[in-house]
């Protein structure tokens, strides 16, 4: 019941808080300068031609009847068209806003179940082996950039080895992909029994999810090391070991008591990555949102910045409500 | 307790009747670029069964570090670097850690001061009850709720039902003392070291408490080492007393003797500390002269800074722990004497 009344409660800010990072967006990307109607109609257009289109796209008008003319059409669902597809940014993003979720969160899932781990053991052992390789692990895992670690990745597992498909987006030209049901190239292809698609389509994943996955394991690792390396020296740990509970059972009350830490950082990472992951997506021509919305902003093409803007802002307070209510199965106090 | 019928011997250790002996044991710390620390210094300290001796001292005096080393947990890079600790006759510095683990919360028990900061916070009263159960008993998962609910009435806990589905978090002070002590009831140890129990609790509640410590007890004939910096308290619920100060043992006697005969100071001292006598007080505690507190002293007698009687030869000389009468131990060279 009290969790009912607390999503109730969080989902009348949703409305107002969507509105202000629209704005926000709006009035930060109009700061930029560029006119859509020049980039729109080239070189050789005529001043007439100019005027016409600026007044077809409302950009004769005041910012705030700008604004105001954006925020009625979002309200019916309308987030505009994008002049470099042509396409509706709806139809834009329901593309390729899945391509960039599916890959984030294979990464993210990747990236916990090398960090976890890791991560507990060194806490559990700081004078083993594991524990060094946790260190230097996240040192290294840290100072490297996303790209070039998988520009080496491509180069190795690619052009050396050849053991994976081409860098060229989520599927081969010959595979048949399966009708669009969730949008995951996966999912879809099992729901519709189409494993050649299943296998290219996770063969493409392999290499970005690495790069993903181990760079950014790096920051789950060092929450968990440290939170877990807190929670062994706790009171309640210490008094475990007074009790005889077998060192195995300390360590699973202690990591269960940095649970709460880990998902926070998750989180974090996720709503960072959805745009974050744009450079890795440019080095396999992945075709996600983060690069739709960078074109977006390099071609004054200013609808598919801000339905990009608007996606990924619903998804975050999306992924925090979650983990809200992760921490209320969690921890007690909080209920 | 029962030892004058049994054991003619009465005061007089007896090796069978021996539950826990400490024989010179002492603690230390490395420390860099210093000389080690010494947390324990050649501690020899006995409890018979059915013994509760209360172990008082200030804080930082080592009370805690001597439970630890009993437990066989002294933090680390701390170590016992000299004396052994017997259980029942057996060497514990010769156990290995699994056999110390199995002997923890199941022969030997600690109940804790703070103890909502020391409850598991995410875990309900009755599965942090159940975790010492089902890892020291053999038990189904009925026995264990029922075993702990059982505890849960032994510490008189007002609708144990109720409370076995409760957080830490939820709880009185005064109510997760008593969830920590039914968890040192929990496998019927033979010795419980009680440490601090009842520092964080009101009067009234600590009261109650101390008078559940004691009859449960007392009923059971466990043993109990009774740490505690209030030296009113151990008049009431010990058998014997032990004074440490500075990681030393500087007094050990019988209840009656302890009160009726203190030799040491420093005993005298905290005993002066309640005393009504506004005279004796001023006289005891050093007077109006402001003390700077410098610490224990190195060498000589530790308590030389803060002793009204210092004379020179405790300067030099470190005291000697000394039977002055049977079963009354004083590390002084010059005991108060009675008037």
């Amino acid at each position: 019941m009290q969790i009912l009344t607390y999503i109730g409660r969080r989902l009348i800010f949703v409305g107002p808080q969507l509105v202000g990072i629209l704005l926000v967006t709006f009035l930060l990307l109009k700061l930029i300068p560029g006119d859509p109607a020049v980039m729109m109609l080239g070189p050789f257009a005529t001043d007439d031609g100019l005027a016409r289109l600026r007044t077809e796209l409302g950009l004769d008008r005041s910012i705030v009847e700008q604004f105001g003319i954006y925020l009625w059409r979002v309200l019916h669902w309308d987030l505009g068209t994008s002049w470099q597809t042509t396409m509706p940014v709806t139809s834009d993003l329901a593309q390729r806003f899945p391509a960039t979720l599916e890959l984030v969160t294979l990464s993210l899932l990747l990236a916990l179940a090398i960090g976890m781990p890791l991560g507990v053991v060194g806490a559990r052992n700081r004078n083993g082996i594991v524990r060094k390789f946790a260190d230097i692990y996240g040192l290294a895992a840290g100072a490297l950039p996303d790209f070039w670690f998988g520009l080496v990745l491509i180069f190795i597992l690619y052009t050396i080895l050849g053991v994976v498909p081409a860098p060229l987006g989520r599927l081969d030209f010959t595979i048949i992909p399966p009708p669009d049901v969730t949008g995951s190239l996966l999912i879809d292809s099992v729901i519709s029994g189409n494993w050649p698609a299943l296998r290219n389509a996770a063969g493409h994943l392999l290499l970005p999810v690495l790069t993903l996955g181990l760079i950014n394991a790096a920051p789950i690792l060092k929450m968990t090391l440290s939170t877990m390396e807190r929670m062994l020296e706790a009171d309640f740990s210490r008094y475990a070991e007074m009790c005889g509970l077998p060192p195995k059972v300390v360590a699973r009350k202690a990591l269960r008591n940095s649970l709460p830490s880990v998902i926070t950082i998750v989180s974090v990472l996720y709503g960072f990555l959805i745009g974050g992951a744009v450079l890795v997506e440019i080095v396999f021509s992945w075709g996600g949102a983060g690069q739709y919305a960078v074109q977006g902003v390099l071609n004054a093409d200013l609808n598919p910045v801000l339905g990009f803007v608007l996606y990924s802002a619903i998804l975050s307070l999306v992924i925090y409500l979650i983990v809200d209510l992760i921490y209320f199965a969690i921890d007690p106090r909080t209920r | 307790m029962a030892e004058t019928m049994e054991n003619p011997k009465a005061g007089l250790p007896d090796a069978a009747d021996m539950l826990l002996e400490c024989k010179g044991v002492s603690v230390s710390f490395p420390r860099y670029g210093a000389p080690v620390s010494e947390a324990l210094r050649d501690v020899s300290l006995d409890i018979r069964r059915g013994e509760v001796l209360g172990l008082v001292g200030e804080s930082g005096s080592g009370k805690t570090m001597l439970s630890r080393a009993i437990m066989g947990l002294v933090p680390p890079p701390g170590e016992v670097t000299a004396g052994t600790i017997r259980f029942e006759g057996k060497d514990l510095g010769k156990l290995d850690e699994e056999q110390l683990r199995r002997m923890r919360g199941r022969d030997i028990a600690m109940i804790i001061s703070n103890p909502r900061g020391e409850l598991d916070p995410l875990q309900t009263v009755g599965q942090q009850i159940g975790n010492v159960l089902r890892h020291h008993l053999n038990l189904t998962r009925r026995q264990i709720r029922e075993r702990a609910l059982d505890l849960l009435k032994q510490v008189s806990i007002p609708d144990p039902q109720r409370r076995m589905d409760a957080y830490p978090h939820e709880l009185s002070g005064g109510m997760a003392q008593r969830v920590v002590i039914a968890i040192a009831l929990a496998c019927s140890p033979r010795f419980i070291i009680s440490d601090d129990a009842t520092s964080g609790l009101d009067v009234t509640v600590q009261a109650q408490v101390l008078e559940l410590i004691r009859s449960l007890v007392s009923e059971r004939g466990t043993s109990m080492m009774f740490i505690t910096r209030d030296i009113g308290i151990t008049a009431h619920y010990c058998d014997r007393i032990a004074i440490i100060y500075a990681g030393e043992i500087v007094e050990v006697a019988g209840r009656e003797v302890f009160f009726d005969d203190p030799q040491h100071p420093y005993t005298v001292l905290l005993l002066a500390a309640f005393a009504q006598n506004e005279r004796l007080r001023r006289y005891w505690l050093g007077g109006d002269k402001v003390q700077e507190y410098t610490g224990p002293s190195p060498v000589g007698c530790p308590f030389q800074n803060r002793c009204v009687r210092v004379e020179e030869r405790c300067r030099g000389e470190h005291p000697a722990l000394l039977e002055r009468q049977p079963g009354h131990f004083v590390r002084c060279h010059f005991p108060v004497e009675r008037p």
